[in-house]
């Protein structure tokens, strides 16, 4: 009797862990905090879209990873069984490289990375391509002819960034001029605050950024009612909707679930995968109660030329701030190459460096 | 002329948040204890003070409540270094990160959200986008000479110092060191707690995990470069807040200037402070600063 009981116990424990058996395992680190209104969050919302698009996927998740304990906590992920890794953050190329070595059976997407190997592939969005969509907003909407733009740190991204929006501006008004200018820093509220108001001062009247998150900046906009767009997450427009033109959000579409299945699928092969609006890897957002319809017009016209692939943001000829021909003319750079800017565009004020 | 205006505006606002906390550490250091955790306490008044803001819809009440958590952290770090004996850097450390750690916990929530912020009140006529501060601002400025005048012109006041220099003497002369250092690490705990929440509710307006970006740090810096006077903290303050607004300025008008470099003014200035002043026998610090009092038999 008592073997019986043991014996349908067991084999009712069996037949449930059958059943909840997942089909992958999908595991994700990120830097910061899920609900950051920003770069995590858009992470995190994308990861919990494959799970309600795929339930039979388990999702693993831990956030508030240090880089330096990013290779312990993908190991103990492979240890319950993923096969699919999201290592999150720009600095877990190379620990999550590394667990990549020791696991080729597991896959790895990270995101804005340039290295590849045979499990490891990279996605991001073609971000500077949509940056010139806010541009040509800023370029419509300013009255000074002056647009300011502040970035944490002077990298190639946040350049391009600032190259896109000035190139935007100048093609619907050739007398912009774009003040540039770096607080050292992704998250310094008060520093993005002096750096507004440094700006401002300056007379632009209109501010775009890039920053881990623009919120000190919309509040410093809407206290001098001056015009700003956001990025990298539509979130931040309630903090000054009134003087919101637009923005644009890091959403990533259904990718998650593309890669889940071609890894469920065995065809999965690395690659950088680089998308744009055309793919929802990127959103434009709705346009704020000030902004004319002309200019949303405008903008969306462009937005619809951007998708088509009819407008190219780095086609040549784009001379720098000392006039010497960066991208010459009859060439265009792509998605691939924005990782190449060290200068900024004619027009633009400020230092690269 | 109105971009100098500019400039001493914005050196002003960004002086203040630094300015509490480098007051606090001034009195907290001229009763001998070294409090590495000023940046800890100051995250923890950030984060309190705005979720406490959020809940009420108030942003006086987050100040507050930032005070009275800056206070009864301050008071554990005191408790162990006064009645326990311990290591004044070690708990120190122990607070900075207990209040980095903390801070986030009770963040995170309101990562995001919109809170009540402190009312504006214009100098210069309500147009005018120079001199708007905060009420904070204006105390920050106000409290710097009274604190001044505490510690050199009251009977309070030396009694707090003799116990910096040597509690023992102090004790002697019926001055309870234990007393000194529980009131000036409550003194100490409320305004670095106050300048973590002004930079929350007064200058940023929203919080997010480590905002106060190693000011609290800065103001230890501070406290050297001002020789433990809290007048000479004003200084100190408004160098660090006028560094940071020039560098942007600058930038803002094409004169490239490295952020980096500019970040390195406070502890390049406090480097030439020692070196100048190290031996002067007015400008040195407590003598019995960081030691451990084991009380007198």
């Amino acid at each position: 009797m008592k073997r019986v009981f043991l014996g349908v116990l067991l084999a009712a424990i069996g037949g449930w862990a059958l059943a909840a058996e997942p089909c992958l395992v999908v595991g994700m680190i990120i830097g910061g905090t899920k609900d950051d209104a920003g770069y995590n969050q858009s992470q995190y919302e994308a990861l919990m879209a494959l799970k309600e698009k795929m339930p039979c996927v388990e999702i693993l998740f831990a956030e508030n990873v240090p880089e330096g304990e990013a290779e312990a906590v993908l190991e103990s992920m492979i240890q319950q069984g993923a096969k699919l890794l999201f290592p999150a953050g720009f600095g877990y190329m190379f620990p999550a490289l590394n667990v990549a070595k020791r696991h080729p059976d597991v896959i790895f997407m990270h995101p804005g990375g340039y290295m590849l190997a045979d499990n490891f592939g990279t996605y991001f969005s073609n971000v500077q391509f949509a940056y010139y969509l806010l541009g040509v907003a800023a370029g419509l909407m300013t009255k000074t002819n002056k647009i300011g733009f502040i970035g944490g740190m002077p990298i190639a991204f946040v350049l391009g960034n600032c190259n896109a929006f000035h190139l935007g501006a100048r093609a619907v008004n050739p007398n912009v001029t774009t003040y540039f200018v770096v607080t050292g820093a992704w998250l310094d509220r008060a520093k993005e605050v002096a750096a507004t108001q440094a700006l401002i001062q300056q007379g632009c009247d209109v501010i775009g950024s890039h920053l881990d998150s623009p919120i000190a900046v919309a509040q410093t906009c809407c206290e001098a009612e001056v015009f700003f767009v956001g990025y990298p997450s539509l979130a931040v427009q309630k903090f000054c909707p009134e003087y919101w033109i637009t923005g644009l959000g890091l959403t990533w579409g259904d990718f998650f679930v593309e890669i889940a299945q071609q890894v469920l699928a065995g065809t999965w092969q690395p690659a950088h995968v680089r998308r744009g609006i055309e793919a929802g890897f990127i959103t434009l957002g709705e346009f704020g109660p000030k902004v004319p319809e002309e200019v949303k017009k405008v903008v969306l016209e462009y937005k619809a030329r951007l998708i088509s692939g009819e407008l190219q943001p780095f086609a040549g000829p784009i001379r720098d701030q000392a006039g010497n021909v960066r991208i010459p003319e009859g060439t265009a750079w792509g998605p691939l190459d924005m990782g190449k800017f060290d200068w900024l565009a004619e027009g633009i004020v400020g230092s690269p460096k | 002329m109105s971009w100098f205006l500019s400039w001493l505006s914005g050196a002003i606002l960004y002086a203040a948040p630094i300015l509490y906390p480098t007051l606090g550490e001034v009195v907290g250091q001229r009763t001998g204890m070294v409090n590495l955790g000023l940046e800890g306490l100051m995250l923890l008044g950030a984060s309190i003070s705005f979720a406490v803001s959020f809940l009420t819809q108030n942003a006086w009440v987050g100040i507050l409540a930032a005070a009275g958590a800056g206070l009864t952290a301050n008071f554990v770090y005191a408790w162990l270094v006064v009645h326990r004996n311990a290591s004044q850097l070690a708990a120190g450390l122990a607070l900075m990160f207990f209040g980095i750690g903390m801070s986030a916990l009770i963040g995170k929530p309101y990562v995001g959200q919109m809170a009540a912020y402190l009312p504006k009140y214009p100098l210069l006529g309500p147009k005018s986008l120079v001199f708007r501060y905060d009420i904070l601002v204006y105390f920050a400025f106000a409290l710097a000479p009274l604190v001044w005048f505490f510690l050199f012109r009251t009977s309070f006041g030396l009694k707090l110092r003799a116990v910096g220099e040597s509690p023992a003497i102090a004790y002697a002369a019926g001055v309870s060191p234990a007393f000194m250092r529980y009131f000036a690490a409550a003194f100490t705990g409320v305004m670095a707690a106050v300048g973590g929440a002004h930079l929350a509710l007064g200058i940023a307006g929203t919080w997010s995990e480590g905002m106060t970006a190693g000011r609290g740090f800065i103001a230890i810096a501070l406290v050297i470069f001002s020789r433990w006077n809290p007048l000479r903290a004003i200084i100190g303050a408004l160098v660090f807040g006028g560094a940071v607004v020039l560098q942007l300025q600058l930038q803002a008008q094409g004169i490239g200037v490295s952020a980096f470099l500019m970040d390195m003014i406070p502890y390049v200035l406090t480097v030439l402070v020692l070196l100048v002043w190290g031996r002067g026998v007015r400008y040195v610090a407590p003598a019995s600063l960081g030691r451990v009092y084991f009380g007198t038999e």
